[in-house]
């Protein structure tokens, strides 16, 4: 009777031996997977990081020395002496600045190309003074005039523009023509002061937002040239 | 303390100005010995585009360009320059800022001397003249700030 009590008590603590190493087994290989896995997203990230550290740094580089190209090019412009003396200072001067502000004149920068949007740029000025010209004979033909039918009203529009740069160029070019002014700008929408309807309607016509936005190559705009440049492409891709 | 202008023309203006306006202040200080302009003037111009960036955008990333800290050391620094190259104008035999003296260090004529000495002159005084004035603009704009939590930082 004892002999087989004794037996059974051992095979009870045989089967909870073994229960336990089961567990522990169990346990051991999970934290095996875990381990793995968490080396694995560990090295992944680390690829990852080395990655855009390299785009960051490469884009930075980019950003100084275009920085350094323009503001030499504006130290040359006030010094005006061109011995070597003075042009090793001027450089010395520009990259260490350029060094120190080369994140904050080609911040918020979309993707394209920065020739094309300078050229572009360029391009866009003889237009805005011919439409500054157009709007001075409008005011002065609204203020010699007897009666002088001005019609005050503040205009408000959402813009299409995404960066803060166009907003900027948008806005300035509205203040810079006669007859409107730009009071404010917030989440999108332009509050413009117009002295007239006819100046107010120009503004609701949207051609100078359309060419800003060309400019900066934003909000989607299909241009003419633009289609002329695709077609191009196709045809070279055909051929 | 100043926070971040919510104005997008007035930050962009200022992020685009910063750097020429620093790049001015650079010429006017290093060709002060030729035109109009000089150490002070170009150093209140190089405090006047950190002021700028301060009412811009805000005391914290104005800070991370130019701390408190920073600004003392470079005042120092400033006046060290210029005290540095008065004595060793005396202890090169002449008077006080006597540039003349230095030829002999440098290497060239009395005449080019001068005006090297004159430059790193004005170099330490807009060095100082900055420091001080960004200084005086960061004691002026954190006067609002609760000296209790200055000291729980501390």
């Amino acid at each position: 009777m004892e002999v087989t009590l004794l037996l059974e008590t051992t095979e009870n603590a045989f089967r909870v031996l073994e229960q336990a190493r089961e567990h522990a087994t169990g346990l051991l290989d999970t934290a095996v997977q875990f381990t793995a896995e968490e080396t694995r997203f560990r090295e992944e990230k680390r690829g990852q990081i080395l990655f855009t550290g390299a785009q960051r740094r490469r884009t930075q580089f980019q950003n100084f020395v275009g920085t350094t190209i323009i503001l030499f090019a504006f130290w040359m412009l006030l010094s005006g002496k061109f011995d070597a003396f003075h042009l090793t200072l001027g450089a010395i001067c520009c990259a260490l600045v350029a060094y120190l502000f080369h994140d904050l004149l080609f911040a918020n920068v979309r993707v394209g190309d920065m020739r094309v949007v300078a050229a572009r740029f360029i391009a866009y000025i003889p237009w805005l003074i011919q439409q500054i010209l157009l709007a001075n004979i409008h005011v002065v033909s609204l203020v010699v005039r007897r009666r002088m039918p001005i019609d005050p009203r503040v205009v408000k529009f959402k813009t299409k523009l995404e960066t803060d740069i166009s907003c900027v160029t948008l806005a300035n070019s509205i203040t810079l023509t006669p007859g409107t002014i730009t009071m404010d700008i917030k989440d999108g929408v332009f509050y413009v002061h117009a002295v007239s309807q006819k100046v107010a309607d120009e503004l609701n016509a949207g051609d100078m937002e359309d060419r800003v936005a060309h400019i900066f190559m934003e909000a989607d705009h299909l241009y003419v040239e633009d289609v002329l440049d695709a077609a191009r492409i196709y045809q070279t891709l055909r051929v | 303390m100043i926070r971040e202008s919510d104005d997008v023309i007035v930050k962009a203006v200022a992020r685009l100005l910063m750097p020429f306006i620093v790049v001015y202040a650079l010429y006017v200080v290093m060709h002060g010995h030729y035109s109009p302009g000089g150490g002070f003037q170009g150093g209140v111009i190089l405090a006047a585009s950190f002021v700028l960036l301060g009412v811009s955008h805000g005391l914290g990333k104005t800070r991370r360009r130019m701390s408190e800290k920073v600004a003392g050391v470079i005042s120092s620094i400033g006046v060290l320059i210029y005290g540095g190259i008065g004595a060793l104008c005396l202890i090169l035999g002449g008077n006080y800022l006597h540039y003349g003296k230095l030829s002999k260090l440098l290497h060239v004529t009395p005449a080019e001397a001068r005006s090297l000495g004159i430059l790193g002159v004005e170099i330490g005084v807009a060095l100082a003249v900055m420091a001080v004035m960004c200084t005086v603009f960061f004691a002026i704009f954190t006067v609002g700030e609760s000296p209790e939590d200055d000291r729980s930082v501390e």
